[in-house]
């Protein structure tokens, strides 16, 4: 019947759909909500770190031209909304200070106005009296107990947790018989995840009296949940809308104090309450991310074969522990930290402390912790080639998991599902040219010039996750996929993640497109309303490929099975000989008698027979395992030893994230994860003095790399599908991140160790780069 | 932020003078720097409203004096706290009132602050020298009084 062409698209590099508007200025974000009557929040914080509030006085605030209301803690805990769950699920976080204030910035009052102006006046006038305690600024003072910081709690202690995995005695036996040994302690400092857009929401309820709630949201539908279960307001009357947001990497994960306070405010006044964060608010109250101090072991034998690894990490949680991590796995994915190498043995684990510092842990697209795992087996393999005197490379190459010992068991755990190690290093060291750095190199040291070649052969773990381990607040983290296809063969796609620039609008649509053989360009991509969409657990630690990705080629063949009956009628044969190939449906054996998706659709409307009318289907996605992105990295450094200014001269990223979607999509997320990662290494960095004052509030002091400072990034590919996954995929969008702070350090590192440097901490500033070469050279004097 | 700061002051006054302008709760209050509005709570409470640029951050600070006068020792304790802008200060100064001879009095001056929030963040490039530019512009602002007082 038909002659069209096989609409394939999976692999293509299609424009995304949603640039368009993006690039035009149509997107449409929180702050574009106006609802008639709306009344603007802002937030009193508190500018000590640690104190106990003797009195509000909300008297002046009240007399302000335009405030309307103001709420204090003593409010929302009379009303029983005092404090709310953190999504670990192992803690509570005060919505308003109760009492006393555990962080700088903490939120104490909220201040409810007619316009932006007055709510922000309104805070200015309220009144606290605040008597100050003694600050805990670190987790090695919090853990001497002298100061609790949450009497709150039965146990009268900062410590949080200790997790731990892997043979602990074993891996002890291993380190003190194995003749070589590295360790050092390895922070993975502070930082932040910076989205342009802030958090923000408006809260409205409707003649209904149901909640609308706009809101930057990355996981609608545990905002849903966990909003139902904080202010008893019955499910089926919270509807959550995420619409465009600009940027998330999980800073969007976490229910904030705000967006109870809009929600308290408006369902008091009687009116719509919007709040849009500051900048200072966002950087100095919201998700954090990394704060590890790992003190890394390696264990090996004199020709470079690994025995064992030991981990201890001293984490900084804040004042709350409010990492959003899977109840079972407090650490997150840290588990990872055996990386690309088969380790015998290995044991890692963490203590996690209270500070007088802002909540979060785990933002920063990172995936659970895996960042700083990646980041300290990495950095320690280098510290061991140092020690061993062997070629970093070579080490790597030596110790990797082995193509045929795929699934592998790792040490710590977790199954790989599968990788090529040595071949993405062979096209890494290929494309850089790596024995020509080399030759380079070693004529640059004879000169005195420091040039330097970092690598990072990292493995990933991502796309939580399989049920039977993973949740968050007791939701298993599956994910759902809707798709209708309409007469004309044109469709819909909903699904319970929500982009937040990944470019969900256009790789959904081209694995739709794959499976039915539609054009992508009319797949529809809806995501991120509560009311359309099916349940799913949302977009961050690189899970929408891996579990929502895996939900949609499902469900679409789904579809695809109930066009066959429909396929059959058309084709006046038995549903059993007709298949699927080459985009259409054919009659087994005769090419020549076959329907496209796009005729089998209209039929599915006017001329189905028999069958159930329309074309649709969902699916509820539950990943037997999680999927283990990998990469080979390289950079390339010079350094000026006069100033200490880093100049990356090359940086090739080469990634294996199974089956690639659409690479234009992949390799734009490279892009923009080696850009964060470039800050990290050099730039980013929460400080806090010993008094707990956050010295980062604004972008003069927190900085994001521009088009000045970024490299030139160079990329490649090996592709190793993942044998569980529906399409192969693996997901990529934090690999970049994940993988190349350790690149850049073990560049600089490399290149300062002909004057003895064995390790720094990030962020490699150039006055700290400079420091060393001084410190170095005073010594070498 | 902790910062600290001393210095001292030569008044063309007697001491008596002197002592007696430093516990006035009004004449303390006035002799701050940029200061907008005064209200005396009692002979020893003051509050004041002050303009306060620091860097780049700018705006008002309320701040609550408590003097605490030793007649004894001729020394005066301050301890000024409060804030704005998000931003808190707590300042304990003392100032000790010493008969220097040809109807002159020394008026020797020290004393710490803690600043937190944005004016201790944003500012905290400029704040040490700024602080420092203010509280000598304070107990300069005595020594001028006095001088056009007496």
């Amino acid at each position: 019947m038909s002659d069209e062409k096989p609409a394939g698209c999976l692999g293509k590099a299609m424009k995304r759909k949603e640039d368009p508007r993006f690039l035009r200025g149509k997107g449409h974000y929180v702050d574009d909500i106006r609802l008639p009557g709306m009344l603007y929040l802002s937030l009193v914080r508190s500018p000590y770190p640690h104190a106990e509030i003797k009195s509000i006085d909300i008297g002046d605030a009240m007399k302000v031209s335009g405030v309307v209301a103001v709420i204090t803690g003593k409010d929302l805990e009379a009303a029983g909304l005092g404090w709310l769950p953190t999504f670990h699920g192992y803690d509570k976080q005060m919505v308003l200070a109760i009492g006393k204030v555990l962080f700088q910035y903490q939120e104490v009052a909220a201040v409810f106005a007619e316009t932006r102006g007055a709510a922000a006046d309104g805070a200015e006038a309220v009144q606290v009296d605040y008597a100050p305690l003694p600050v805990v600024a670190d987790p090695f003072t919090s853990k001497t107990d002298q100061i609790i910081l949450r009497p709150d709690r039965d146990a009268k202690t900062n410590h949080i947790y200790h997790w731990e995995v892997g043979d602990k005695d074993k891996t002890a036996t291993a380190l003190a018989s194995s003749p070589k040994k590295i360790k050092e302690r390895i922070w993975f400092q502070r930082c932040h995840p910076a989205p342009l857009e802030p958090c923000g929401c408006v809260a409205e309820f409707d003649a209904m009296g149901r909640l609308q709630f706009y809101v930057t949201s990355q996981a609608p539908h545990v905002y849903r949940t966990a909003l139902a279960l904080v202010t008893g307001i019955p499910e089926d009357k919270i509807h959550v809308v995420s619409p465009d947001i600009g940027g998330g990497f999980g800073n969007k994960v976490p229910v904030y104090p705000g967006y109870v306070c809009a929600i308290v405010g408006a369902l008091k006044i009687g009116r719509p309450v919007k709040w849009i964060e500051t900048r200072t608010e966002n950087l100095t109250s919201t998700g954090f991310a990394r704060d590890y101090h790992m003190d890394v072991e390696i264990g090996a034998t004199a020709e470079g074969r690994l025995t064992a690894l030991h981990v201890a990490t001293t984490a900084d949680h804040g004042a709350f522990d409010a990492a959003a991590d899977p109840t079972k796995y407090p650490a997150g994915m840290f588990g990872v930290v055996t990386g690309s190498y088969d380790f015998p043995a290995a044991h890692a684990e963490v203590d996690a402390y209270f500070t007088n510092k802002a909540p979060g842990g785990i933002a920063y697209r990172c995936s659970f912790r895996v960042t700083e795992a990646s980041y300290a087996i990495e950095r320690a393999m280098d510290i061991l080639a140092d020690e061993l005197g062997m070629d970093a490379a070579e080490l790597r190459r030596k110790n990797f998991v082995r193509k045929d010992k795929f699934p592998y068991p790792s040490a710590l755990g977790f199954t790989y599902d599968s990788g090529d190690y040595e071949k993405t290093l062979g096209v890494a060291l290929d494309k850089i040219g790596y024995q020509a750095l080399l030759k380079e190199q070693a004529e640059k040291r004879a000169r005195g010039e420091l040039m330097g070649i970092g690598f990072s052969t990292f493995t990933e773990v991502v796309g939580a996750g399989p049920s039977k381990h993973f949740d968050i607040l007791g939701i298993k983290m599956f994910d759902s996929a809707e798709i209708r296809i309409h007469p004309t063969g044109a469709g819909i796609v909903r699904t319970g993640t929500k982009s937040q620039g990944q470019g969900h609008e256009t790789t959904w649509a081209q694995i739709v497109g794959e499976e039915l053989g539609l054009d992508p360009q009319n797949i529809m991509v809806e995501e991120g309303d509560t009311d359309t969409a099916p349940y799913g657990l949302g977009t961050y630690a690189s899970r929408s490929t891996p579990v929502a990705g895996g939900a949609i080629a499902l469900a679409a063949r789904r579809v695809r099975e109930k066009a066959r009956k429909v396929a059959a009628h058309m084709l006046e044969v038995g549903e059993d000989d007709v298949e699927w190939k080459d985009y259409k449906f054919q009659v087994k054996g005769v090419p020549a008698k076959s329907v496209t998706m796009k005729e089998v659709a209209f039929a599915a409307y006017t001329n189905m027979a028999q069958n159930e009318p329309g074309l649709e289907a969902s699916y509820y996605y539950d990943p037997p395992n999680m999927t283990f992105p990998s990469g080979a990295y390289v950079a390339v450094v010079d350094i000026d030893r006069e100033t200490g200014e880093v100049k990356v001269r090359r940086f090739l990223a080469v990634d294996d994230c199974g089956t690639i979607i659409n690479p234009l999509v992949v390799e734009g997320q490279i892009h923009g994860g080696l850009t964060e990662g470039f800050a990290i290494a050099f730039m980013q960095e929460i400080q806090y003095d010993k008094d707990g004052n956050n010295l980062n509030t604004n972008f003069t002091d927190y900085l994001l790399p521009t088009s000045l400072e970024t490299p030139a990034w160079e990329t490649d590919k090996t592709v190793t599908p993942s044998p569980h996954h529906p399409i192969g995929a693996k997901g990529v969008g934090e690999s970049p991140n994940v993988g190349s702070p350790a690149a850049f350090v073990n560049a600089v590192v490399d290149a300062l160790s002909p004057l003895g440097v064995r390790h720094l901490d990030m962020p490699l500033t150039r006055d700290k780069v400079w420091r060393a070469i001084r410190a170095a050279q005073v010594v070498t004097t | 932020m902790n910062l600290q700061y001393s210095g001292e002051e030569t008044i063309t006054a007697s001491a008596d003078v002197v002592w007696a302008f430093v516990t006035d709760p009004e004449k303390i209050g006035r002799s701050l720097p940029e200061v907008l509005e005064v209200t005396v709570r009692d002979p020893t409470h003051v509050d004041a409203v002050v303009q306060v640029a620091v860097g780049p951050v700018r705006g008002k600070f309320k701040l609550k004096v408590e003097l605490q006068p030793d007649a004894s020792r001729r020394r005066i304790d301050m301890k000024v706290s409060g804030g704005g802008f998000g931003s808190a200060v707590d300042l304990t100064a003392g100032a000790d009132v010493v008969a220097a001879g040809d109807a002159t009095t020394l008026l020797k001056w020290s004393g710490q602050a803690i600043a937190r929030g944005p004016v201790a963040a944003i500012g905290g490039r400029v704040l040490d020298a700024q602080a420092q530019k203010l509280i000598a512009q304070a107990f300069g602002n005595v020594r001028q009084q006095l001088s056009v007082t007496t």
